[in-house]
């Protein structure tokens, strides 16, 4: 009820900026189209530009050895879709695994954090949430360099293990550095504060007297925060699962320093057929393909953002 | 072509945290050590080219980072190498672009094909040339070049001309802890395939060196033209040994240095200069002479085909090749040093004038060190070591 209200208001309210806008005259409108013109043609420059070269690429329609002949061909697409036991392939559906386990458990491990930080933290919440992200301020590559130390086989992880004696004081723990623990683990800290931010942000502007009318109706607090809390912030769950996701399919310096040999992520192979072992009409097959799984995942999860989180901001603004 | 050259591939990692290399100057000297093809050398432009005084002066290199010449505002490692030419000339007319890899290195140039000099490795030589980027060196206008090794100056031409002037170079072999590992076990390259070391090895990340040791270790007739069954095997041999390695290193310090130092890893393949280094901190650590041959790299300046510095760039690399900065070259990255005049005993680290054998020229010319040379099926190469790793 209150959320159909907000939404009413809202298209009230645009409906008034429309009629308003279109009052002021055709200047207006005018300046208004010049302002996005500029912009939309860069970002269509640098985006669009780039990716239209990428296909060129992986259809063989360019080169980057001067003087080789080019030529359309579907070749190295055919070898990566059907090409028998192909190993970029395999190593794609490796790296979705873990892009879609990491941030699944982000998500999750995100929730209580954002929780606190609305409900619990009060009025130091701005000041925990500065220090959570406080580590970002510093480059990724040393982030994970700094695990890549605290997991290593004289690590400090290790060491304590020893000290414990949970392992012996030659043993190593095997599967803690060069694995797809370590990799899913650095991953998973790198990201834990960018999802606990748009959850953190819905929970904010959540109308609390929703959650105060749940108790005056007689609702425990478990079943509030599963009927009330839980349901209104799906769209910042969303939105931080989305932001985890999107990018780990791409990630490559991770597992580069903290994965082993049968850790690499796709993004890895991308890496390495456009700088070590170039191969630029292969590594544009393999870039397209991560490129075409973005964007069904913003389709998939776009709309459906876009839609609850204008309508969450809508119930706040009552 | 009379030269056939190295690695180069060896040469983009080693290069990506070090530092520092320097100008020597204004060694425009004619006479000197020319060699007998100092004729044929010079470029055909040489009666029109503008003397020295009309050139601009403002070089424009392809560089390794931490390579820049000595008196130039982006040196900082301590290399003496340029500090003869910034004296001359001044270092505020350098201007570095930078590299991270062989591969990067020829797409610059080819984009560019506006540097005045550049750094590459021999293995890649044959492509600049290929490409037109490329004019060759007048040995005359080089005080030093007589005291270059002869062999690296022959891997360094081209049809008998002088397009690289070798400066830098070394071996790649495996470096492996001895007190863990058995001697009896390092005698070649299959020591990487030894399952009893399984998750202690780590090999490199560079496409052709692993399949050039394969090669080696395979027996093939020429490890840098294999036939395509040849690649085949060789794949095959590495996907094989792959679950033996803890990870396949991509950078030195960053991760090789660290984890071997720690004990993560036991046995790595390696470039002389970590070997160096460790036995000098008192490690027990081997660096292997595989019975098959160790591995060798040389790179060197070239020339850029449209460069209007020409006398002046003939200058900053006589300031790098000159026996100072050749000498602290070797004692500040552990590098081998193509000037023969260097004195031994101002090496410092004697560990590294023996796996270098920095006492005997003749030594990277032996029949059991494998001079990287331009590999021509380079691509099939690539791709099937993507394989290996995707795998």
């Amino acid at each position: 009820m209150a959320g159909g209200r907000s939404v009413l208001t809202e298209v009230t309210s645009d409906s008034d900026e429309l009629i308003s806008t279109r009052a002021a005259g055709g200047r207006r409108r005018l300046g208004r189209g010049a302002l996005v013109w500029p912009p939309l043609l860069f970002v269509a420059a640098i985006l669009l530009a780039p990716v239209a070269f990428i296909v060129l690429f992986s259809v063989g329609l360019r080169s980057n050895i001067p003087g080789t002949e080019v030529a359309f061909s579907l070749d190295n697409w055919k070898s990566f879709l059907f090409g028998e036991e192909n190993p970029f392939r395999s190593r794609f559906l490796y790296s979705m695994q873990v892009a879609l386990i990491v941030s699944v458990v982000a998500t999750i491990a995100a929730y209580p954090l954002a929780y606190f930080l609305s409900f619990v933290a009060k009025r130091r919440k701005y000041t925990l949430l500065l220090l959570l992200l406080a580590p970002f301020f510093t480059s990724y590559l040393l982030r994970v360099l700094a695990w890549q130390i605290m997991l290593n086989d004289e690590g400090v992880v290790t060491e304590a293990a020893r000290t414990l004696g949970l392992v012996g004081d030659t043993e190593t723990i095997s599967w803690l550095i060069y694995s797809t623990f370590s990799v899913s683990l650095v991953l998973f800290y790198s990201w834990v504060p960018f999802v606990a931010l748009p959850i953190f942000a819905v929970l904010e502007n959540m109308d609390h007297r929703l959650i105060e009318a749940a108790g005056d109706l007689g609702a425990s607090k478990w079943s509030t925060f599963w009927r009330v809390t839980f349901p209104l912030s799906i769209p910042g769950v969303i939105a931080g699962f989305v932001f985890v996701l999107i990018p780990t399919t791409g990630e490559f310096i991770a597992p580069l320093l903290v994965g082993g040999t049968d850790n690499q992520l796709f993004g890895n192979s991308i890496q390495s057929f456009f700088s070590t072992s170039p191969n630029w009409n292969y590594g544009s097959v393999l870039a397209m393909t991560l490129i075409v799984v973005v964007v069904v995942l913003m389709l998939l999860f776009g709309r459906f953002l876009n839609t609850d989180l204008r309508s969450t901001s809508g119930r706040s603004g009552q | 072509m009379t030269g056939s050259l190295y690695t180069p591939d060896s040469a983009v990692n080693r290069r990506r945290f070090l530092g520092g290399a320097a100008l020597v100057g204004g060694a425009t000297l004619l006479g000197g050590c020319g060699s007998p093809e100092a004729e044929d050398n010079s470029s055909d432009a040489g009666d029109s080219r503008p003397p020295i005084e009309e050139e601009s002066g403002e070089l424009s290199i392809l560089e390794w980072g931490g390579y820049e010449a000595a008196g130039t505002k982006a040196q900082s490692y301590g290399l003496v190498a340029g500090t003869d030419y910034t004296k001359d000339y001044g270092g505020d007319d350098i201007s570095y672009t930078y590299i991270n890899n062989d591969e990067q290195a020829l797409q610059k140039a080819t984009s560019d094909n506006a540097f005045d000099l550049m750094h590459p490795c021999s293995d890649t030589l044959p492509q600049y040339v290929e490409r037109g980027l490329l004019q060759p060196f007048d040995p005359e206008l080089l005080a030093s070049y007589g005291d270059l090794n002869p062999y690296l100056l022959e891997a360094t031409q081209i049809d008998g001309k002088q397009y690289m002037i070798p400066w830098d170079w070394g071996f790649s072999s495996l470096l492996y802890r001895s007190d863990m590992v058995d001697a009896a076990d390092a005698t070649g390259w299959e020591l990487a395939w030894n399952e009893k070391y399984a998750d202690k090895i780590s090999l490199w990340s560079g496409a052709s060196s692993n399949f050039q040791l394969t090669g080696l270790m395979l027996g093939f007739d020429d490890i840098y033209n294999p036939t395509d069954e040849q690649i085949q095997e060789a794949k095959a041999k590495l996907i094989e040994q792959k679950p033996l390695n803890k990870f396949y290193w991509d950078s030195e310090y960053g991760q090789m240095r660290p984890a071997f130092r720690s004990g993560t890893i036991w046995i790595t393949y390696s470039w002389q200069a970590a070997y160096a280094s460790f036995a000098d901190k008192g490690m027990s650590v081997e660096y292997m002479n595989p019975s098959q041959g160790r591995l060798a790299w040389v790179c060197g300046f070239v020339l850029g085909a449209n460069t209007e510095n020409y006398y002046h760039a003939h200058d900053y690399v006589e300031s790098f090749i000159n026996k100072e900065a050749s000498e602290n070259l070797v004692n500040l990255y552990y590098y081998g040093a193509a000037n023969t005049a260097i004195d031994i005993n101002k090496i410092d680290n004697q560990t590294l004038v023996d796996s270098l054998q920095l006492d005997d020229p003749q030594a990277i010319a032996s029949d059991d060190v494998h001079l990287a040379r331009h590999m021509p099926n380079l691509s099939a190469i690539e791709l099937a070591w993507q394989e290996v790793v995707a795998s």
